[in-house]
């Protein structure tokens, strides 16, 4: 029988990491063999050096501040904690004296679990050692996301297919397939035959070498009047565009929107096992990304692109909805932008004809790393090939200006704010020859004052866009090597990484704005994803890494970078998660009409975010901290 | 007629020994005991009797919630209708439980030589006392704190200092009081959840008193002694 009491204690227990990941068994079990204690404010729980607690403390209410005094009798405060935080643990599993002194900044009523239990619990109760032993970070952010997805109603669906659904569950798995040299009448015919709108075209080695499509079929056969009798390979669709069948459904969706594809081949451990349609996915769930994609496509003016893009927030509810984690959100958010941005630019050329040296359509900013969301300001600009003589230079003279403004009204037509600090194509001092750019670049690096380095910060994310990717390429690859031992400059970017810390310094948790307009509220971006991105950037761009994107970042640097090999994972879960607070926010903003901002409650949030998100913050001190060591960033100062 | 004792005497001065056996230099924080109350059909020792007993071990301030006792008895005189209201237990609840003398027996094996800690606890002292006496011939002799009266000296100490209370409460019962040292109550009365809220009372109350210079049981007992 529950006792009545432990009715409060096992209510409270089950909305608190790790003890929320408890069966309903041991839960009460549990309730009915801890204690409770009242400390008020000042009262010295546990003290550093004295006897070990014979209990792990659950604040019920209240808080307290764990501090540790170092031999010269400097006191260092290492935490504060709040409710639903506990503290004692490690002096009860080391058996050792008290490291830390614990005492309370508020009344504060504690759970205290004796020492054997808590010492069963972990030899039984793998997500209850996970929490302990492990740095919870990485193993929580998943549960992080569940609750999220069950909390409130518009995340109850039932359906999350792509992010659920691995492409090997839905792909059609028998594969129709043709040798190279048959003829297209032969593929046309087993198609038909078998009712398929694709082909898988073979090698000898039995190897797809290329599919083909309807649409091949029209636009390459019918269209052209191409004899039917040539080989079928002169008609297929090389490189095959693939994905592993173990990838969500996401990931292939994302190809295609990418790749403009309705077909992409499933494979596993090498071997072919499936075709996977646009049609699949339809099926699968009406009104998808990849429509949206298309709606893109046929849009053949400004005015016609207007309507599409107003409904991209759709989309970012509906991947919401599906269990997307931030970084897939953005990622085909991004995607979608940037079919955007070169319908207008094709727009544009059709407008203007075809500018008179190649160039290169660059973004840079949030655009540039795919970290968009909502919608965000313009951050664009041009590189185009040094003009080889006085007449092709005046004709780029006339050319871009016009061209530039169509494309900024008309971005700004589609929702992408004009970015108040210019830097836009439109700006003649963006839009310049690669030789231009280089010397810009070679200035902010060798002379980095405070303006250069704010520029960096801006610029060195481009990817290039739209035209002619070579441009931005050779710019990359200048960067790099430009970059090489650039010390002074480094420094300087170390300095910018470690500038916004993170709050954690304040009573219950967090550290929020004191007045003005966002009183007791914590500013994500600032706080949160700016530091990650720039201490990302600064070790991308000593590394070498052409990356744009955090994520990728972090990737491309796991074998290289000592940060990243041992944080690596952690700082990809911490930007993931308060990347998707911050989606949510912005979403439920735009929901009730409110402008939208980065500034959260931290009151609002649910024990385990607030635990998730104060473990992000404490992981960002942490690189900030080496980061300030390492690059000696305090000299420049 | 010294030298013949009887065995009620020989077993009163055991149980006398045994209910003293805590050392008055204990610490406040270290002070075993137990946090008890009582549902009566009615105030007066004479015409009512007990309904129900609830109590909760404490290790000092710490409320042990392994160590909990709550037993609904067979009154021995009738249910009053007024009763019934206050605590919510109607006849048909009392039909298969204990009878008293067994549940005083049990009450006694689980308070053992604590501290006995309740509020306003002489009121249900005589009727346990009562019927100890009537059907074993004995009574509790453990220590008693009343936490209505640690309360009393605790105002009184800082009154003294001009400090927090500006004005008495209006009465002193047990939720008036415990919502005053911030602790949530709700429901209806019952003797486990009541004798909860007294055992979270008597907890704030001991940390505010060592803070007074009240250290040992001794130092409590001069104060708070029921």
């Amino acid at each position: 029988m529950v006792i009545m009491i432990h009715e409060d204690v096992i209510e409270f227990l089950s909305k608190v990491p790790p003890f929320q990941f408890l069966d309903e068994k041991t839960l009460a079990s549990l309730a009915g063999s801890l204690s409770m204690d009242f400390y008020p404010k000042d009262t010295v729980i546990l003290k550093q050096d004295g006897k070990v607690s014979e209990y792990l403390r659950i604040i019920k209410k209240g808080g307290v501040k764990v501090s540790i005094q170092t031999d010269e009798g400097e006191d260092i405060v290492v935490d504060y904690r709040g409710d639903g935080d506990n503290f004692g643990l490690w002096s009860i599993i080391e058996q050792n004296t008290q490291k830390t002194t614990v005492v309370a900044v508020d009344d504060t009523i504690c759970y205290l679990i004796p020492k054997d239990i808590v010492q069963n619990l972990l030899d039984t109760n793998a997500v209850f050692t996970e929490y302990f032993l492990k740095s919870h970070l990485s193993k929580y952010i998943d549960k992080t996301y569940n609750d999220m997805l069950t909390r409130s109603s518009y995340y109850g669906g039932t359906d999350r297919i792509l992010f659920t659904t691995q492409v090997g569950d839905i792909a059609i798995k028998e594969v129709i397939s043709i040798r190279e040299d048959a003829s297209i009448q032969d593929a046309a015919r087993l198609m038909s035959k078998h009712k398929v709108s694709s082909i898988i075209v073979l090698s000898d080695g039995d190897l797809p070498s290329g599919i083909v499509t309807d649409r091949d079929l029209r636009e390459k056969v019918v269209s052209r009047g191409r004899d039917v009798q040539e080989p079928v390979s002169n008609v297929m669709s090389p490189p095959l565009i693939r994905v592993d069948a173990r990838d969500y459904c996401f990931e292939a969706v994302l190809k295609m929107i990418k790749h403009n594809i309705h077909h992409i081949l499933v494979v596993k451990d090498g071997a072919l096992r499936g075709v996977l349609t646009n049609h699949d996915f339809m099926i699968l769930q009406g009104g998808s990304p990849l429509t949206f994609a298309k709606d893109i496509e046929n849009q053949q003016s400004i005015e016609g692109l207007v309507p599409v893009s107003q409904k991209i927030t759709r989309i970012i509810r509906l991947l919401l909805k599906e269990g997307a984690k931030a970084s897939n959100i953005t990622r085909i958010i991004s995607e979608l932008n940037d079919r955007m941005v070169k319908k207008v630019l094709e727009i544009a050329e059709r407008k203007y004809g075809q500018p008179p040296v190649p160039y290169c359509w660059i973004i840079f900013g949030s655009e540039g790393r795919k970290e968009q969301t909502f919608k965000t300001d313009q951050d664009n600009a041009i590189i185009h090939a040094d003009p080889a003589n006085e007449a092709e230079a005046a004709a780029i003279a006339a050319y871009f200006p016009d061209f530039t403004l169509f494309v900024k009204q008309g971005l700004m037509q589609l929702g992408f704010p004009a970015c108040p600090a210019e830097y836009m194509a439109n700006n003649p001092r963006w839009c310049q020859p690669l030789s231009v750019w280089e010397n810009y670049f070679h200035k902010w690096v060798t002379m980095p004052n405070p303006e250069a380095v704010l520029k960096s910060l801006i610029f060195f994310d481009f990817r290039p866009l739209h035209g002619e990717t070579s441009l931005a390429v050779d710019l990359r690859h200048y960067l790099v090597g430009l970059l090489r031992e650039q010390n002074v400059f480094f420094a300087r970017m170390a300095g910018v990484a470690t500038l916004n810390r993170p709050p954690l310094g304040f009573f219950r948790t967090f550290a929020v704005e004191k007045d003005g307009e966002h009183k007791d509220a914590l500013n994500l971006k600032i706080r949160g994803i700016g530091p990650l991105i720039d201490m990302v950037r600064l070790f991308a761009l000593e590394g070498g890494v052409t990356e744009t994107a955090t994520l990728d970042r972090v990737n491309a640097l796991r074998e290289t970078n000592p940060f990243i090999i041992e944080l690596g994972d952690e700082i990809e879960h911490a930007f993931e998660f308060i990347n998707l607070l911050r989606i949510e926010h912005q979403l439920d903003q735009m929901d009730r009409g409110l402008p939208l901002d980065n500034f959260i409650n931290p009151t609002t949030l649910t024990n385990l975010e607030r635990k998730s998100l104060k473990e992000s913050f404490q992981l960002i001190l942490k690189i900030q901290d080496g980061i300030t060591e390492f690059y000696s960033a305090g000299m420049v100062n | 007629m010294i030298g013949v004792l009887s065995l009620v005497d020989m077993l009163g001065m055991f149980n006398n020994r045994k209910d003293t056996d805590i050392d008055p230099a204990t610490p406040v924080d270290e002070v075993p005991c137990v946090v008890l109350d009582t549902e009566l059909t009615g105030l007066e020792l004479k015409k009512n009797s007990i309904v129900s007993i609830g109590a909760i071990a404490m290790t000092g301030t710490r409320i042990d919630f392994a160590s909990t006792l709550y037993m609904l008895v067979k009154p021995e005189t009738a249910l009053t209708s007024k009763s019934v209201v206050v605590h919510g237990i109607m006849p048909s609840d009392l039909l298969e439980v204990p009878d008293i003398a067994t549940a005083l027996q049990k009450l006694s094996a689980f308070v053992g030589n604590r501290v006995i800690v309740g509020h306003f606890i002489s009121l249900d002292m005589g009727f346990i006392n009562k019927y100890l006496k009537l059907f074993q011939n004995r009574v509790l002799r453990n220590p008693v704190l009343d936490t209505c009266r640690l309360h009393d000296w605790l105002r009184s100490e800082e009154k003294g200092f001009g400090r927090h209370f500006d004005n008495d409460l209006p009465n002193k019962d047990l939720f008036t009081l415990a919502r005053r040292y911030g602790i949530e109550v709700s429901g209806a009365h019952n003797a486990l959840s009541d004798a909860f809220i007294t055992a979270q009372v008597y907890q704030r109350l001991v940390r505010y008193l060592q803070r007074h210079g009240v250290q040992t049981l001794r130092d409590l007992l001069s104060i708070g002694k029921s």
